[in-house]
């Protein structure tokens, strides 16, 4: 199948044209926006649906509404839905999808295509997630499934193996759109955009992008441990084995605590926005606004085990975790002081945007000052696995997050859609939300307080906790009331609703300079960024002579822009990728197909668009001149460099730790290994004579090298199945002990990056071998091999290092 | 940067000049591998086994990192997306394998 690229001839919007098909096979980053806009809806009505179950087995103390079982199925699926499938993805997906592109004046994203396969994985994986559902196994361990609960021996069924399956599939997904968004920042601005005139949204979801690109990768190698325990019989959690559950919670949390702030910061992005817009004026102190957002960012990822104080970490941890935890309220209270100065003077616009925007004020601080409370670890004892946590953490991400993406919703759905939501149903919406949230939530402190524990699906009617459980349960009616009320509004304005035009508040970001909703092009002519706020600047002039700017881009006539073709291929990769989980979980004929179906369709991807890899405006950034798929590719090194930080670090920890034998002292052959470790290293001298040899255009010289890195390629890949076979002979399985399973593991996922390597020099190889190379600038594929070639390379440095060369060192 | 040499396709001095870090990358890569191998077999030098190989295979990342990944010759963009990961990736290592191990020893 051959897509030539879609040749822009009318001025048409984005959503006209195309039907099913073209919605299916779409990658225009709006289209695929709207897409996750949809699914996030599907999947908020769900997890609200499951919300107000558990809210009615609680309204009355002793209640039979819900079992037991069902109860903790509710709560598990309610956690995973709202923060998996609804507040990030529509963080990520609808928002920053959407309006990236518009705020730093692109055509596009970096990948369009990738866009269109990172939303196909995550639905594939919200499908399997909530598949539980319909054989009665829905996950059931709560949404933070903490080891040793999840383990085989105590969750038998299936509940936890679609929990799991669907996390990794989804998490796929979010890692993909995190490298093809900060791609798309760093490398697509327009030009004269530069990081200090990026709009603060774009800053808030640029610090998102790295969190998820940092955070997911220690969950993946948590939940590849978990499935290991599970389907394979090691011990990576379990105590009996020397092992313990506690490096369950390191991981998770390694994720979880960045996760809050991969929801909050579009939060923090969209008040940014709207705070100005409705105050018309700039926002007060731009610079230390986006320096406490890349702060915060860099802050969080050193605050995980606040959530693991009632562990009994120690006094030196407990103490470094409360001071950072402290610490990260500094640049959280600039933002609210930042966004209280905006306002101050300001001719205030009481429009519903601006109304859920201060709703979050108030309550995003609340949440904050009870997270302050319980940062610190006395408090924390007291006030762990209470209620009081549940009102905090509601507070933060539905009373904080959620209120500020309901005000982006009303922001920006005139440019979605091109027309308003109507103003009065948007008030009913707000006041009814308020008020049910906090009648819902606001108890919940009390009851916290007063001793009621989380997770707990009935409470004995003489705890004095009766009437607050009823108020919260009518606060959450409300709530689902509010929603519906919402609902309506969508519905009514559908068709009806007064016309936005392009500019309808008055803004002060590029995408208000454009129509809506806007053409499949976004931008008829590149825009050439002079200033701050630039469209405002430029509707308003300029306070100060705007700076020397770049030289303007030559206009062009809109018969000549060319974008990204549909593609059938990304939905077909995310089909390929599901069945080898649900194969590897439930039906094992089926990984074969699966996998088959993913590396054909990658292969056809990469070569279905006639002009990929060629020399063409799209693959250069604008405003640096880089391309943009060396961007892409060093953004996916960095989200890597942490997936085998976390398999080394859980290597280190369990070294000197097993209970029988043989050990790294006892069986490892160094010599071997120092033989196949050279020729690593020499794949790399070829791999980048190759690189340097299509440079060059010298194409004869530089397949030879391919063929040499591939041929060392796979001696190293056979000197480990010699290895691996060698040392199963000598009786070191996966599951003999500590040792065999990290090593394996660890040693093992390494080598699958050098096959996927090698499959894909190969690939290469063929490519140069049908004249592919003949095309302009197309070295630029095997530059990016050739990176990931020599990532592989460096992560067997350590690997060597840490686990063959101190292999007489007893312990960590 | 590419010197019109070699856009033209032709074998330009820095073409030269890079092919030779290249090969000399690879000896240091060599060398640097032996001496790990001959210092874990030497038992006087357990004591400090585990800093000298830090230093060593720190070398040999640095070496493959800046020359054959380019960083040295590239845009300092690439080094500002990488080297931050590699930081944090570092850190996790380190507070983990801390916090694991004083778990273990019972704080």
């Amino acid at each position: 199948m051959v897509a030539l690229p879609k040749e822009i001839t009318v001025e048409e919007s984005y959503l006209e044209g195309g039907g099913l098909w073209g919605w299916l096979t779409t990658t225009d980053h709006k289209r695929i926006g709207v897409l996750y806009g949809l699914t996030t809806l599907v999947f908020l009505l769900i997890g609200g649906i499951e919300a107000l179950l558990m809210r009615i087995q609680l309204a009355r103390p002793d209640n039979t509404f819900l079992s037991a079982h069902l109860y903790n199925e509710m709560f598990t699926m309610h956690g995973t839905t709202m923060i998996f499938l609804v507040v990030m993805p529509v963080g990520l997906g609808f928002f920053a999808n959407f309006i990236v592109p518009l705020q730093i004046g692109a055509r596009d994203v970096a990948f369009p295509r990738l866009n269109a396969l990172s939303y196909w994985i995550f639905l594939f994986g919200a499908l399997v997630l909530n598949a539980g559902w319909l054989a009665n196994v829905a996950p059931n361990a709560g949404w933070f499934g903490y080891a040793n609960l999840t383990e085989s021996y105590y969750s038998p069924g299936l509940n936890i193996d679609f929990w799991t399956l669907g996390l990794l599939i989804s998490g796929v997904g979010s890692v993909m759109a995190a490298v093809n968004l900060l791609a798309t920042v760093i490398n697509m601005r327009a030009p004269g955009m530069t990081f200090m005139r990026m709009p603060l949204f774009v800053w808030s979801v640029m610090v998102m992008f790295v969190l998820i690109l940092v955070a997911f990768p220690p969950l993946t190698v948590g939940l590849i441990f978990l499935m290991m325990d599970r389907f394979f019989g090691t011990h990576f959690y379990r105590a009996v084995a020397g092992a313990t559950p506690l490096l369950w919670q390191h991981l998770f949390w390694l994720f979880g605590h960045p996760e809050v702030y991969i929801m909050v910061l579009p939060a923090f992005g969209i008040m940014s926005e709207i705070v100005p817009t409705f105050s018309r004026k700039p926002l007060y102190g731009y610079p230390v606004m986006a320096y406490s957002t890349a702060l915060i960012g860099f802050l969080s990822y050193g605050v995980w085990a606040h959530h693991m104080f009632a562990v009994g970490m120690g006094p030196v941890a407990d103490s470094a975790f409360a001071l950072t935890s402290m610490l990260i309220a500094i640049p959280t209270g600039i933002k609210i002081f930042s966004w209280i100065a905006t306002m101050w003077g300001g001719d205030l616009k009481m429009k519903t945007p601006f109304l859920f925007a201060l709703a979050f004020l108030i309550q995003f601080t609340m949440g904050g000052l009870s997270g302050v409370m319980h940062a610190q670890p006395p408090i924390d004892l007291q006030q762990t696995d209470s209620y009081f946590v549940v009102a905090h953490f509601h507070y933060v991400l539905f009373g904080g997050a959620a209120f500020a993406l309901l005000g982006g919703l009303y922001y920006w759905w005139p440019k979605v859609t091109g027309r308003l939501l109507d103003e009065r149903l948007g008030r009913w919406n707000f006041w009814t939300i308020v008020i049910g949230f906090n009648l819902t939530f606001f108890p919940m402190h009390i009851m916290g307080a007063e001793g009621m524990p989380r997770r707990v699906y009935r409470y004995p009617g003489d705890m004095g906790l009766n009437s607050l459980n009823m108020l919260s349960t009518i606060g959450a009616f409300l709530m689902a009331f509010s929603v519906l009320i919402l609902l309506i509004n969508i519905y009514k304005t559908r068709r009806r609703g007064a016309v936005a035009g392009p500019d309808p508040w008055d803004g002060r970001t590029l995408e208000w300079s454009i129509p809506s909703p806007p053409p499949a092009y976004n931008f008829k002519n590149i825009p050439l960024v002079r200033a701050r706020d630039a469209f405002w600047r430029e509707k308003y002039g300029y306070e100060q002579p705007p700076t020397a700017a770049p030289a303007p881009a030559a206009a062009q006539a809109v018969e000549h822009i060319h974008m990204p073709p549909p593609s059938l291929y990304p939905i077909l990769i995310a089909a390929g990728i599901t069945m080898t989980g649900i194969g590897f979980m439930l039906w094992p004929r089926i990984v074969v197909t699966g996998l088959v179906l993913t590396v054909f369709s990658a292969i056809a991807m990469a070569f279905e668009y006639p002009e990929a890899g060629a020399e063409s405006e799209a693959s250069i950034g604008p405003a640096t001149g880089l391309d943009t798929r060396k961007v892409g590719i060093w953004c996916f090194i960095g989200s890597e460099s942490l997936f085998f930080a976390s398999l080394i670090a859980t290597y280190m920890i369990y070294k000197g730790r097993d209970l029988v034998g043989p050990t790294a002292e006892t069986i490892l052959n160094v010599p071997l290994t120092t033989t196949t470790t050279f020729v690593l290293l020499m794949s790399s001298l070829t791999m980048v004579l190759a690189q340097d040899a299509y440079r060059r255009t010298d194409r004869t010289w530089g397949l030879r090298w391919l063929f040499v890195t591939i041929v060392l390629g796979l001696i190293f890949l056979g000197g480990q199945v010699y290895e691996f076979a060698s040392f199963y002979h000598e009786g070191l399985t996966l599951q003999t002990n500590l040792f065999g399973e990290t090593f394996y593991t660890m040693v093992g996922f390494h080598g699958a990056h050098v096959a996927i390597g090698v499959i894909v020099l190969a690939v290469l190889a063929g490519a140069s071998l049908a004249g592919w190379f003949k095309v302009r600038n197309r070295d630029v594929a095997v530059e990016a091999a050739a990176l990931y070639w020599h990532f592989v390379d460096i992560v067997w440095v350590v690997i060597f290092s840490v686990v063959y060369l101190m292999r007489a060192i007893a312990k960590a | 940067m590419t010197s019109q040499a070699e856009t033209a396709g032709g074998v330009g001095p820095q073409h030269q000049s890079r092919t030779l870090a290249y090969l000399v990358v690879a000896g240091l890569l060599a060398i640097l591998t032996a001496m790990e191998v001959w210092a874990s077999y030497i038992h006087a030098l357990r004591p400090i086994l585990v800093p000298l190989l830090v230093v060593l295979s720190g070398a040999k990342f640095a070496l493959v990192v800046l020359f054959y990944m380019h960083l040295h010759y590239d845009s300092w963009t690439f080094s500002a997306i990488f080297l931050p990961a590699l930081l944090i990736a570092v850190i996790v290592v380190i507070s983990l394998v801390a916090l694991m191990v004083r778990f273990f020893a019972g704080f």
